[in-house]
């Protein structure tokens, strides 16, 4: 077996009766883009600073290449970070920040001026090279920390929620620039963020915490589209959970009854269910059409309220036990006078709806 | 609305008149600058008019001993200062606030205690058979009792232990606008403590420093009762000749010239520093 790149063995971390992480377990190949996803206080920092070294693990281990990283203290452990806040020495010059690591290890002043540069001109900063940290904006002051963070060609770049502090424009506008540094330097990321948005769409695959926990590990389409609990449908994208009771499971294809006494056959079932077992089934608010198709199932919904979101429409939409649900279908797909038939049918495919336990 | 408000700032801003600022004004006057002219104006009249305090200060060989022993002991005291406060304001500064609060008022306290009194208990421990020498020389380590009071050690020991809230205080608000995790990142780029403290740290904390160490400096240049007390006769500051001239000589002309330089030379170190401070915060802001 192939001995991976960066490995967390059984990490557990308690702050007094308070346990932050519990036996985290996860390979990260070399190169990958790996996001910890969730909420505030799931563990996902603790983990991500576990690795830094600024957190002594209660128990468990840290890999890289092999040799555990515990025993190295952060400054030997050879790691970029990009933290939350913005953490250059603003005493020192953009260019002085980013050859400072190349500084404290000594490198020849010529190889110092080329490797600032490369970097400067990695995050397209060139011109700011001589300004003080306080003169840049908060998106330029987080690309100097990135070029900080990579000019000592580290193995591993950690990133605690870099973009937080900026706005959606500048945030999605520096997320492209992360993606295109990544392509072009290869260097493994860990990257920690709660914005579900930004973890799909920047990262190779996707660690979702929860309460200290790994709920599901895999890639952004995984999670959306292959939800391993409620949890993860829940947390990744919209979702509705209709209440239903389940009758049968044949081959992972579940048969159940709505509330409203209607019978679906083939939900795509996660786990085991008694027959008459309480159950919520899951189904995307994307997911649901206005035309029927051969395999489709139906609902009977009454329109509530239909908004022009641009490329979709929402509509809000009652059910007839009463449960108010979300259906975004494209414009191109409705038409506005559609909505007008107050009491109408939705369709959705049953192999896109998951069924859970309530 | 925005006008609105300029305008408000403006009519806040706006004294009333400068009748407002008058009583202080004659305050300052009274008390400030009449003394001080008046000092100027005895030390070149008495005995006679003329320069001849001033050359006599200047031209002698004792009373340059006199001025350069303050300046000595001045920056020895500050430098000390500097060394003994850095790591307790560090220690504030990461502290708990609740606990940094119990600590500083501990320091405070020793700030209202009489400062005869705080002498006088150093007397008590630094003299030849004070409680430092004998527990020294019972527990074996030394069989001579050290000189630890009138000389400069006695004096040092005595001011740093005076002057240490005046450096702690500025020094704690310049490290504590600090953010810590400036230091991790530094750690992470690969400095080891010492070349985080060496390179990023003690940069950032050089405005506490230099406003600290120029207080305690000009404060140690005329101080008084602590070098009377605790130091010896070849070390004699300024602040105890000028009591001697006037005291023991009644010799006015001489010890206000003495005051006057003393005066002068403080508001040139304070002129220096705001020379500094100002340097650094244009191009801080550059």
């Amino acid at each position: 077996m192939t001995q991976p790149f960066l490995s967390i063995r059984k990490l557990r971390k308690a702050f007094g009766a308070f346990t932050a992480v519990h036996d985290v377990t996860l390979d990260i190949p070399k190169g990958e883009f790996l996001t910890f996803l969730g909420p505030s206080g799931s563990g996902k920092s603790t983990t991500l600073y576990a690795i830094a070294g600024f957190q002594d693990p209660s128990s468990g281990d840290v890999l890289l290449e092999g040799k555990s990283l515990l025993a190295v203290p952060p400054h030997k452990r050879n790691i970029g970070m990009v933290f939350q806040r913005y953490t250059l020495f603003p005493h020192l010059s953009v260019a002085e920040n980013v050859a400072f690591p190349l500084r404290v290890r000594r490198r020849p002043e010529a190889e110092v001026k080329r490797k600032v540069a490369d970097m400067l001109g990695l995050v397209r900063l060139e011109s700011f090279a001589e300004r003080l940290p306080g003169a840049l904006s908060g998106g330029q002051q987080q690309r100097v920390a990135l070029a900080r963070a990579l000019a000592y060609d580290p193995p591993i770049l950690l990133m605690d929620e870099p973009l937080s502090a900026l706005d959606k424009k500048l945030r999605e506008e520096i997320q492209a620039e992360i993606r295109r540094i990544h392509r072009e330097t290869g260097v493994t990321i860990l990257y920690v963020t709660h914005d579900q948005e930004e973890a799909l769409h920047l990262s190779d695959r996707i660690a979702l915490f929860r309460d200290g926990r790994i709920e599901q590990t895999g890639t952004g389409e995984d999670l959306y589209l292959r939800p391993a609990t409620d949890f993860v449908a829940g947390f990744i994208g919209n979702s509705n959970f209709l209440a239903a009771e389940h009758l049968e499971t044949v081959g992972g294809a579940a048969t159940i009854r709505l509330g409203d006494g209607s019978l679906v056959s083939g939900i795509s079932a996660n786990g085991r269910f008694e027959r008459g077992q309480k159950t919520r089934l899951m189904i995307r608010p994307e997911a649901f059409r206005l035309e029927r198709s051969p395999t489709s199932a139906e609902l009977a919904v009454e329109i509530v309220d239909v908004a022009f979101y641009g490329e979709r429409r929402r509509i809000v939409a009652r059910t007839a036990a009463g449960q108010e649900i979300d259906i975004r279908p494209t414009s191109a797909a409705m038409a506005s006078q559609e909505a007008t038939p107050r009491h109408r049918q939705v369709f959705f495919d049953p192999g896109a709806a998951f069924l859970f336990p309530a | 609305m925005s006008v609105e408000t300029q305008r408000s700032i403006a009519t806040m801003r706006m004294p009333g008149g400068l009748g407002s600022l008058l009583p202080a004004l004659i305050l300052i006057g009274l008390f400030f600058v009449v003394p001080v002219l008046a000092l100027l104006l005895r030390s070149v009249t008495e005995p006679a008019p003329g320069l001849q305090n001033y050359s006599a200060l200047l031209g002698d060989g004792t009373y340059a001993r006199v001025f350069f022993n303050t300046f000595l002991v001045a920056a020895v005291v500050t430098i000390v200062t500097v060394l003994v406060a850095f790591p307790v304001a560090w220690m504030l500064a990461i502290m708990p606030p609740a606990l940094a609060s119990i600590v500083f008022g501990v320091i405070i306290l020793s700030m209202w205690t009489n400062l005869l009194t705080r002498t006088y208990a150093w007397m008590v421990l630094l003299q030849r058979t004070g409680v430092i020498n004998r527990a020294l020389m019972a527990s074996g380590i030394i069989d001579q009792p050290l000189p630890l009071i009138n000389n400069l050690t006695g004096v040092t020991i005595g001011m740093v232990y005076i002057m240490l809230p005046f450096m702690i205080l500025p020094l704690v608000g310049t490290l504590r606008a600090i953010d810590p995790m400036t230091l991790r990142a530094a750690a992470l780029c690969g400095a080891s403590p010492f070349q985080a403290f060496r390179r990023i740290l003690l940069p950032l904390s050089l405005p506490g420093i230099a406003a600290g160490g120029l207080m305690v400096f000009v404060m140690s240049l005329g101080y008084f009762v602590t070098p009377a007390l605790l130091g010896g006769t070849s070390n004699m500051m300024l602040a105890e000749m000028i009591a001697q001239m006037i005291q023991s000589l009644l010799n006015w002309g001489l010890g206000s010239a003495a005051a006057f330089i003393l005066l002068v030379v403080t508001m040139a170190l304070y002129a220096l520093q705001l020379r500094l401070v100002g340097a650094r915060r244009a191009t801080g802001g550059a």
